[in-house]
């Protein structure tokens, strides 16, 4: 069946469901909603089987793609009737609050839902921003001279923001540099974008302890484990892990003249030993301060700490032994 | 590839509204307001028209204007109630975290803040993303540089580049822009006698000069860095890090190792990325990025 039949279906679902006097049972949506195939007489046992369980995959799906934009289906359950379940839609609940909009705004917006290139996450911008635009008045084209990428972005970012809302644990496997490939558990609590990445701020029910989980280290599926309100979020997430922490060490670095912008505008000047600048240089993370000096191709030297100097020279000592190797490397 | 049903759905249901709230309009309008060709929009009104309630007799049926529909023209006359829907979790999240991506990145102007105040008032959910400012930029050089896009002018900058070095230029500013995270501005520089995409955080200063831009915005958005040639590197798992983020970047597992092919658009990026990870490298191609290697970390080592 063409998609567009599908789209067709889900709206007829979902005015059926808005304006039906109490609930609907999946016998009377399949029977009366025009885009489901109706049971039929002269149908043999099997045949109807098929054509039932057919209607159970496509009601599943509808009832999916219309959780995902946002209208998710009343379950209702009537002593009267048995235990046959019906559905319900609040559609004052389900409807489009108004907004509060100028058109620059909008046009700020429309750069904003093309930022994800990630399929899913472009999908869901861009479907925020038609639902945004749909009570705004028609107006000219604003220019901006505005653009936005993001090359990274994920899969999961969608099912995780849905387990947010919904107060759902989820279940992932998940690679990470300490502790190799695994299944986790997690009580999602937030979404963390930093620089181009996504992070997951959670709670591992495994190990008992809050979590930060980088999205592209995620593979295969979200999967949503147990009830839904299952837990509450912590009212302060702490997201200062992410952000560095506060300097709280010092490091004399001899810099040459003309380089090392970035270091001379965080630190302190202390002398000029021959062609060396000297510096203090406030840090907190060894590995970073390392890092940025290894990148200065020997426009910098680290006089102190001991274990900084060290480092480099590590580093630089190593690279140095696979750039020579023959045939590019170790075996 | 017919359209999917979920994005047809939500611009179905958006069309509704919008007639509803602000009359007839024509197909032309409804597809520049919707982003699509007119022929889309006259598909989705002929949909529309056969939607209603059940039993689908005369008046369960959304219903249109014929005469005007012929002169290609909306005019609602039955909505059967049909509004637009608010938005989803990840709906919410995908847009209000690309906006504040843009905010926290330098580039969006001051209506941005209006604009993500606006979309949280129309969210019920506590907005689930937190965006963290990745470099601070200076609020006054973005001034300079969106004065100078405005009124087609030069601007002189002081930047210091991913190697350290400081330069003072002169730039005609044509656009801002956010890539993963990071604030950027794409320009001509007379220095360089070409285009250039100046990251934000490293311009020092910018004053504004009374010269008119010469050189025209390049017409295809010029913010993707052309790789020079691709590179393969073998890594312990440790060192991923370094190399999960550089443009076009695929991964392969192998044992305890990761095997990274990746684009090289600017060597002395990559370089700093291998010096990082020294210790867990087991090889680096081509043989001109391992030379570069080999020089850099000389140079440290006759430094300290």
């Amino acid at each position: 069946m063409p998609a567009s039949d599908a789209a067709e279906r889900l709206l007829n679902l979902i005015i059926a469901l808005s304006h039906a006097r109490g609930r609907m049972t999946r016998a009377e949506i399949r029977a009366t909603v025009s885009g489901y195939d109706a049971e039929r007489g002269g149908d043999t046992a099997e045949r109807a089987r098929r054509r039932t369980s057919a209607f159970e995959r496509m009601f599943e799906r509808d009832k999916e793609d219309l959780r995902r934009i946002g209208i998710p289906l009343k379950t209702v359950v009537d002593a009267t009737h048995g235990d046959d379940i019906g559905y319900v839609i609040d559609a004052g609940e389900a409807s489009m609050p108004p907004i509060d909009m100028t058109p620059v705004e909008r046009a700020i917006l429309a750069v904003a839902a093309e930022y994800w290139q990630n399929a899913a996450l472009g999908m869901d911008a861009r479907r925020a921003f038609v639902k945004i635009s749909s009570s705004m008045p028609r107006a000219e084209e604003v220019p901006l001279h505005l653009a936005a990428r993001s090359t990274e972005g994920s899969d999961a970012a969608p099912a995780i923001a849905q387990a947010i809302a919904d107060g759902q644990a989820v279940a992932f496997t998940y690679t990470s540099a300490a502790s190799g490939r695994g299944e986790r558990t997690v009580e999602p609590w937030r979404l963390v974008v930093r620089g181009g990445r996504l992070y997951l701020l959670g709670r591992d029910r495994d190990r008992g302890e809050a979590r930060t989980y980088r999205l592209s280290r995620i593979e295969g599926a979200i999967r949503p484990v147990g009830e839904r309100a299952a837990f509450e979020p912590p009212d302060e997430v702490e997201v200062l892990a992410l952000e560095g922490e506060v300097p709280t060490l010092v490091a004399r670095v001899g810099l040459r003249a003309e380089s090392g912008h970035a270091l001379r505008r965080r630190a302190s000047f202390v002398s000029t030993a021959g062609e060396w600048d000297v510096f203090d240089v406030p840090f907190s993370d060894t590995e970073a301060l390392r890092d940025e000096i290894l990148s200065l191709g020997g426009a910098a030297r680290v006089l102190e700490p001991e274990d900084l100097a060290t480092a480099v020279r590590t580093h630089a000592e190593a690279a140095l032994a696979i750039a020579g190797a023959e045939g590019g490397g170790r075996g | 590839m017919a359209e999917m049903a979920v994005p047809r759905l939500t611009r179905l249901l958006g069309i509704v509204t919008h007639l509803e709230e602000h009359g007839e309009a024509t197909f032309d309008e409804l597809a520049q307001h919707f982003g699509v060709t007119a022929e889309t929009i006259k598909r989705d009104i002929d949909t529309l028209w056969c939607a209603g309630l059940p039993g689908y007799g005369m008046t369960d049926l959304l219903d249109f204007d014929g005469f005007a529909y012929d002169d290609g023209i909306a005019r609602l006359t039955n909505s059967q109630g049909v509004r637009q829907v608010r938005l989803a979790p990840a709906e919410a999240m995908a847009l209000m975290g690309a906006l504040a991506a843009m905010i926290a990145s330098g580039t969006a102007p001051e209506a941005a803040t209006g604009a993500l105040a606006a979309l949280s008032a129309a969210v019920t959910d506590a907005n689930p993303v937190t965006v963290i400012r990745a470099a601070p930029v200076n609020p006054g050089v973005v001034e300079a540089l969106r004065a100078g896009i405005e009124q087609k002018r030069a601007v002189a900058v002081t930047y210091v580049d991913a190697q350290d070095r400081r330069t003072s230029r002169v730039i005609e500013p044509h656009r801002l822009v956010t890539v993963d995270g990071l604030g950027y501005v794409e320009c001509y520089c007379r220095r360089a006698g070409d285009y250039r995409t100046l990251r934000l955080d490293r311009i020092e200063v910018a004053g504004r000069t009374d010269d008119s831009a010469t050189a025209l915005p390049r017409a295809a958005s010029g913010f993707t860095l052309e790789p020079a040639y691709s590179a393969t590197v073998r890594v312990a798992r440790a060192g991923r890090w370094a190399f999960e983020d550089l443009p076009g970047a695929v991964l392969a597992v192998d044992g305890d190792d990761v095997v990274a092919t990746f684009g090289v658009a600017n060597p002395d990026v990559v370089v700093a990325r291998l010096l990082a990870v020294a210790p867990s490298l087991g090889s680096v191609e081509p043989a001109s990025l391992r030379e570069r290697l080999g020089e850099a970390a000389r140079a440290v080592l006759a430094a300290g």
